[in-house]
């Protein structure tokens, strides 16, 4: 664990799709074991962001980045950083609830197949762990019956669920997540902010969320961005209650966006 | 400096298309103006009625063949879909081509080699047969297994490669099978497009060796399998 207590570290960040500034120069500090969100209006540069600390961005040809991104004290554009490693250390969850389209069982065991020697899992090993897996997000006793099922018939709640779980067997550092209850409805998201906060002190959270009473009730430290800049980053409740930036002061108290 | 590459991408493909078209055109002139040389040659005994059973023979060593474009051609759809970035110019380029190409229809790539093999050369060989094979298969072949990756969902893609799996995991374990119906749909129909054509030289030939119009069954067989094989590839087509 980084001595200094942060699990990603930005400086200077700035990022360009072609000719256009996304991110610019970002420097930001995320602590360990804490849920930090990222608010904004659309188009800020929020998941631009956060895409960028798995280096999922970099599959759209002409992204470039320039300025330092460590994660867990590493830089992550060091030329012996591993992709594969990295995507194991920063799991990410998207927008919309993705599982694979195969059984919910094999969506558990997908992410730590890749990772591991073929056919070093024996079947005991593996169930135990999507056993784990599925209990940690709440979802075993729903689903042990199921787990032959498609993972993409089970309910978007679920699916959501299932995201996160097949990120713990990989034991990852930080789980990003990019709007991850904008698809549910409101069972759906306390659901998910529950187990965001449950599984909290293990993992560190980053969120982005158009939605400000969520950021409200289950940060711990809150970023405000706006076109590419990174604005304030404070704690939770003195960002919304004493906005140091006019800027910021404009969109919590719903002026703007 | 995005604009750049696009304008020089642009550049290339219209000349690509234009070079494509002169070459269209100075072969008809060349064949039009010398309408005497087709007609000296039709004398000759270079095509008899052991053509009509040598191309069934070149038909059959087709086979292989046929089984190597097509797999050639789904190896570069997934290429070109997975491996090259959809912004880089040797992407637009191939794409473009390829689609110029694969909207040439059939029955133009068979009438084609027809008459290049009956008029112009007088002879069937193997390798005038490959071309029309390929002409006839790779762009169509190239075009609808993109088409058929295309649809595998981008949340798919991106959520195994979150979890950090390779270029090659991904389309093994995912966009392979997601598509696989798909492209037995499409060897399906480059079959059917591949008996046509056969269809037409077989008769071409028959006709123009014997003279008469009285085409033999096997003619009539292969229309009836490349109905029958389109037909199976749509039903298989038809699920998803």
């Amino acid at each position: 664990m980084d001595t200094n207590n942060y699990s990603i570290e930005t400086e200077n960040l700035s990022l360009w799709y072609g000719d256009f500034q996304a991110l610019i120069d970002v420097s930001v500090n995320i602590p360990t074991g804490k849920i930090t969100s990222l608010i904004g209006p659309s188009g800020c540069g929020k998941t631009t962001l956060l895409r960028c600390f798995n280096r999922v961005n970099e599959r759209y040809g002409n992204v470039t980045t320039e300025g330092e991104i460590k994660i867990l004290g590493k830089n992550i554009y060091d030329p012996d950083v591993s992709l594969l490693e990295l995507r194991k250390t920063v799991g990410m969850v998207f927008q919309r609830p993705n599982p694979l389209p195969i059984s919910v069982y094999e969506n558990i065991l997908f992410g730590l197949r890749i990772h591991s020697p073929f056919r070093s899992l024996n079947r005991t090993q593996a169930d135990e762990i999507v056993e784990e897996a599925l209990t940690a997000v709440f979802l075993w006793d729903d689903l042990k019956d199921k787990l032959k099922m498609r993972a993409t018939s089970l309910q978007l709640e679920q699916q959501q669920k299932l995201c996160i779980a097949r990120l713990l067997p990989l034991k990852p550092q930080v789980i990003l997540m990019d709007e991850p209850c904008s698809a549910l409805d409101a069972k759906g998201t306390l659901a998910v902010e529950e187990l965001m906060s449950v599984l909290a002190g293990s993992y560190t959270f980053l969120i982005v969320t158009h939605n400000m009473a969520q950021a409200k009730r289950v940060s711990d430290e809150c970023i405000y961005m706006f076109l590419g800049e990174l604005i304030e980053h404070r704690e939770t409740q003195a960002l919304f209650e004493t906005p140091e930036h006019p800027k910021t002061a404009d969109y919590v108290q719903m002026r703007y966006g | 400096m995005n604009a750049n590459i696009m304008n020089r991408s642009e550049l290339i493909y219209h000349t690509i298309a234009i070079v494509t078209l002169a070459i269209f055109i100075i072969l008809l002139w060349n064949f039009t103006s010398d309408v005497s040389y087709v007609e000296d040659q039709t004398s000759s005994d270079v095509m008899t009625e052991e053509t009509v059973s040598t191309i069934y023979g070149l038909l059959y060593r087709m086979i292989p063949s046929f089984c190597g474009v097509i797999l050639f051609s789904i190896a570069i759809s997934f290429y070109l879909e997975e491996w090259l970035h959809q912004t880089s110019w040797q992407y637009q380029i191939i794409e473009r081509y390829i689609a110029i190409l694969a909207r040439v229809p059939s029955l133009v790539v068979g009438i084609l080699a027809v008459y290049f093999i009956l008029f112009h050369f007088q002879n069937i060989t193997y390798y005038s047969l490959l071309l029309t094979v390929v002409l006839l298969v790779m762009p169509f072949t190239i075009r609808s297994t993109q088409k058929a990756i295309q649809t595998v969902d981008m949340s798919v893609r991106e959520a195994a490669y979150a979890l950090g799996a390779t270029r090659w995991r991904v389309v093994t374990s995912h966009v392979f099978p997601h598509t696989f119906p798909k492209i037995l749909a499409v060897i399906g129909t480059a079959i059917s497009r591949i008996l046509a054509v056969a269809a037409l030289l077989v008769a071409g030939v028959w006709i123009y060796v014997s003279n008469s119009f009285n085409i033999p069954k096997s003619v009539i067989l292969m229309i009836t399998g490349a109905v029958i094989v389109s037909v199976l590839s749509s039903l298989l087509d038809w699920k998803k």
